[in-house]
């Protein structure tokens, strides 16, 4: 990985794979497009091609849920981007997200900008807070750093806190119903499309940034601090970058979902909030983009999908029904958290890493 | 009035100290950050409710029970979670103490259920009126305690052979395996007595408050104590751990109830900016 | 009767780079006090390391060969159990525990010996090393590099090894101190009956001390034999005692 900061540049000729690979790979991406544009459709109606769908087919999922996911997305994205990718250990993502729907709801619910004027105001916003909390990092490093973030968290919430109940009460801030222009996203349909092209988006421009010399400098720096200053590259100001980058992206994303839940409180964005998203990246793997997109889904829908799976209440007996039926959300939990450690321990490179396996084992021949 | 927060911050920050001093000990031997510190404080809490409530055993032996159990969490802990992950990233370790913490948490709420239990203990629950000063016999208690374990725990590190070697395990690893030093035991044990701290501390906020799994937050105030002190610095954990309580009697009664979190966590921010290895702590570079 | 240390054909490497160590056969008799010696990355240490049961720490691991101490094979043994076995090292750098007093760690080693032997035993190493009595209650990390190498060699001998390895012990420190420490060390050797390998960049004042020696280069044994020998070896006196100080 260092290779790129100490060989010169290699000027590659890229040779355009042969025909029958590239037609594959558009009837790849075509399929991939015309699921993506059918599912919506599929998960309202809940019937594909005129079938009626039982909730079992449809793995007890609903469109919202999906919909949900893919905010989440944005936020994996971003915490990927900061921890996986510049080696920014932080557990204060909560905080961005909670700036954004403050923000959302200072310049939309309070002063009356239009959706799209509040999304673009939360990621300027999360993008400043975003450098403060950065700043730590050009005092201390690694477990003090994440401390800093920690503390970052509890001021941010603090705030948040306290203007909820400066100007609403305790009930949740509220958000206007969200419109584009006159186009008003009042049905997860629409949520759907809409949010679809936002996550393409952010996942391109990260995946442009990381192509960038700034972006290798900056996986140069997560690996070899050292090597990379020594290299000329400017440590400090790209750990700033991407926390701005970062936080812009986490904070748009929690402006977004406080309009799709129409009402947020403080309780929203506690710790465990934050820790969700280290679980994602860690699931899909560190420093793969892809891989949080994994993550995220797995994350969001693996529950709804388990517990569209067990039996339902009176099926299972003894202290087995009542632990599923009691006690479903903690089994979920506690299920994700020993999922959370083995994966620590036995496959560290999460889903993405398993992945490469998967591609090494199936394609030997392939030269390293 | 003045004296009264005063005290009673010096009480709950003796209990915090305690917490923190196994914070410290378990850090020192095995460099791990142990976010679920606050939850095998709850543990403990747990342990003792089970002991006394549903065994229906006498309160020494529930105490017993308590500490044997805790211990026994710790080392598996180590065993399970720690030892697998030697000389991996500091993301990994951090994440595999907050997934501890999770599954913990989960788990007493399967057995328990969600509501709290109160705990009921012998111990002394009354006040003591010392002139205009109300004292509460169970803060007072519980300090005294927490001092007598701290006390115990130092003359143990000071003066017994297997402190002698612990202490030299935490001061330079590589050395001890050279002299011939089982490691892994003393790591055990580290994790065995950070455990059993938490526990009594654990004991005497679930007699304070009430025993839930929201003990939590509260232990958890044991992160910036150890911080504030300084990491790498057993008394100043313990100090710490008094800070931390008294700033958070403080500001609950001069400012709000709810403050106390952005205080003492603006006072972490502070001190990380300023003097990142905290008040009693020594500045080493390159470390951490 | 079974050679204090015994290294069969021991071959180890660092990760995935090359072979630190090639084959390497080497004997330490009983009683005897044998110098290994070789350049920088000759593999001196990595030795040593694979002997103690240390090799792993540093991200090394051993890929074939036997280690025999006493007899007993070690390589499967963790370091702590090889020092009950009755080995114990100098490590190259002394490696104090910096924070505790002299005498703690002195204790440390001790920790070996059944409970009413400690005392005794430190009572001797104090009476060797007169200095470290003296300052018995300084934190170590204070001392200088002299004294911490009578730290770490008190340290070693306090537990009464049967095997000492001791690993560059003149690194740092002037010479009138390391002669007057291998003295010390030869009379401890003869009262104790313990048998040491000594590796020394010092290849002359090895070669005085020790009674036979082996040669590392890049991971071989190049020259073995009586100490004398190879001192007036041509080899030796090229590469070695040309360019040596004194």
């Amino acid at each position: 990985m260092s290779d790129a900061l100490y060989s010169k540049p290699r000027i590659v000729a890229r040779v355009a794979p042969p025909l029958n690979v590239r037609l594959w790979r558009l009837l790849g991406v075509a399929l991939a497009l015309a699921f993506l544009a059918y599912l919506p459709f599929v998960l309202a109606h809940r019937s594909a091609f005129g079938f009626r769908l039982t909730n079992a087919e449809l793995l007890n999922l609903g469109l919202s849920q999906i919909n949900l996911m893919m905010i989440a997305m944005l936020g994996a994205l971003s915490l990927n981007y900061l921890t996986g990718c510049a080696g920014l250990i932080s557990i204060g993502h909560a905080a961005f997200y909670a700036t954004g729907a403050m923000t959302a709801a200072i310049v939309g619910t309070q002063w009356g900008w239009p959706f799209p004027l509040a999304l673009a105001a939360a990621a300027v916003t999360g993008a400043l807070v975003g450098i403060i909390a950065g700043l730590p990092s050009l005092r201390v490093r690694g477990l003090y750093f994440v401390l800093s973030t920690l503390a970052v968290h509890h001021v941010v919430i603090f705030v948040f806190l306290e203007y909820q109940f400066r100007y609403f009460d305790v009930v949740g801030v509220p958000y206007d119903p969200p419109r584009l222009g006159s186009y008003a996203l009042n049905t997860s349909m629409r949520w759907y499309f809409f949010l679809l092209p936002v996550v393409a988006l952010v996942y391109w421009g990260f995946k442009n940034s990381l192509g960038t010399r700034e972006g290798r400098a900056m996986r140069a720096m997560r690996d070899h601090e050292l090597a990379a200053t020594a290299a000329g590259v400017d440590v400090r100001v790209l750990r700033l970058k991407a926390f701005a980058f970062s936080s812009a992206i986490a904070s748009m994303a929690g402006a977004l979902q406080a309009y799709f839940m129409s009402n947020v409180t403080s309780e929203a964005f506690g710790l465990d909030f934050a820790i969700q998203f280290i679980a994602m990246i860690i699931i899909g793997g560190l420093g793969s983009l892809g891989g949080s997109l994994v993550g995220a889904a797995i994350w969001l829908l693996a529950p709804s999908i388990i517990s569209g799976l067990a039996p339902q209440g009176g099926d299972a007996s003894g202290w087995m029904g009542t632990l599923l039926v009691e006690h479903k959300p903690q089994l979920v939990q506690a299920a994700f958290g020993v999922l959370i450690i083995l994966l620590l321990i036995f496959a560290p490179g999460g889903v993405a890493g398993l992945g490469r396996k998967l591609k090494a084992m199936l394609s030997p021949q392939r030269a390293r | 009035m003045l004296a009264q927060v005063v005290f009673s911050g010096l009480a709950l920050g003796s209990i915090y100290g305690l917490v923190a001093l196994g914070f410290a000990v378990v850090f020192k031997a095995t460099e791990v950050f142990n976010f679920a510190q606050g939850m095998l404080a709850v543990c403990g809490a747990y342990f003792a409710a089970t002991a006394i409530s549903i065994f229906g055993w006498p309160f020494p032996l529930a105490i017993a029970f308590m500490a044997v159990a805790a211990i026994a969490l710790g080392v598996a802990i180590h065993v399970l979670l720690i030892q697998p992950l030697a000389g991996r990233s500091m993301l990994a370790v951090i994440m595999v103490t907050i997934a501890l913490s999770i599954v913990l948490r989960a788990v007493i709420e399967m057995i328990y259920g969600p509501q709290g239990r109160t705990l009921v203990t012998p111990l002394p629950n009354g006040v003591i009126t010392l002139g205009s000063l109300r004292i509460s016999e169970l803060h007072l208690t519980a300090a005294l305690v927490s001092w007598a374990c701290m006390a115990i725990f130092a003359a143990f590190f000071r003066f017994t052979s297997v402190g002698l070697l612990m202490r030299a395990t935490a001061d330079s690893h590589e050395a001890a395996v050279v002299s011939g030093v089982n490691v892994n035991t003393m790591n055990r044990l580290a994790w065995g007595i950070g455990s059993l701290l938490a526990a009594i501390g654990g004991l005497f906020l679930g007699q304070l408050q009430i025993v839930s799994t929201d003990l939590e937050s509260i232990g958890l105030l044991a992160l910036p104590a150890v911080v504030i002190g300084g990491l790498q610095s057993i008394p100043g954990a313990v100090v710490g751990g008094l800070l931390v309580g008294l700033i958070e009697q403080v500001s609950a009664s001069y400012i709000s109830p709810k403050s106390t979190d952005i205080v003492i966590y603006t006072l972490l921010l502070l001190i990380l900016l300023v003097r990142p290895w905290g008040l009693f702590g020594q500045r080493e570079l390159g470390r951490v | 009767m079974e050679p204090a240390l015994a290294i069969e054909g021991l071959s180890a490497s660092y990760g995935r780079k090359g072979l630190a160590l090639d084959d390497v056969s080497l004997v330490v008799p009983k009683g005897g006090i044998v110098a290994l010696l070789g350049a920088n990355g000759a593999g001196k240490t990595t030795l040593i390391r694979a002997a103690t049961g240390l090799l792993g720490l540093h991200g090394g691991q051993t890929t074939k060969g036997a280690i025999r101490i006493a007899g007993e094979a070690v390589q499967h043994l963790p370091a702590h159990r090889r020092v009950r076995l009755g080995m114990a090292q100098v490590p190259e750098g002394r490696l104090v525990f910096k924070k505790l007093s002299v005498e703690d760690n002195l204790l440390v080693g001790a920790a070996v010996l059944p409970r009413a032997q400690r005392n005794e035993s430190l009572e001797s190493v104090y009476a060797l090393f007169p200095r470290l009595k003296e300052r018995r209650e300084q934190v170590a990390g204070w001392l200088s590099g002299g004294e911490q190498q009578m730290v770490a060699l008190g340290r070693a001998l306090i537990g009464r090894p049967r095997l000492l390895l001791v690993d560059e012990l003149s690194l740092g420190l002037a010479p009138i101190i390391v002669r007057q420490i291998y003295e010390q060390l030869r009379k401890v050797g003869d009262t104790l009956g313990a048998s040491m390998l000594v590796v020394e960049q010092n290849a002359r004042l090895a070669l005085e001390f020790a009674s036979f020696a082996y040669v590392l280069e890049s991971g071989r044994v190049t020259v073995s034999g009586p100490a004398s020998e190879v001192a007036s070896s041509e080899a030796m006196r090229a590469s070695y005692l040309g360019s040596e100080s004194a």
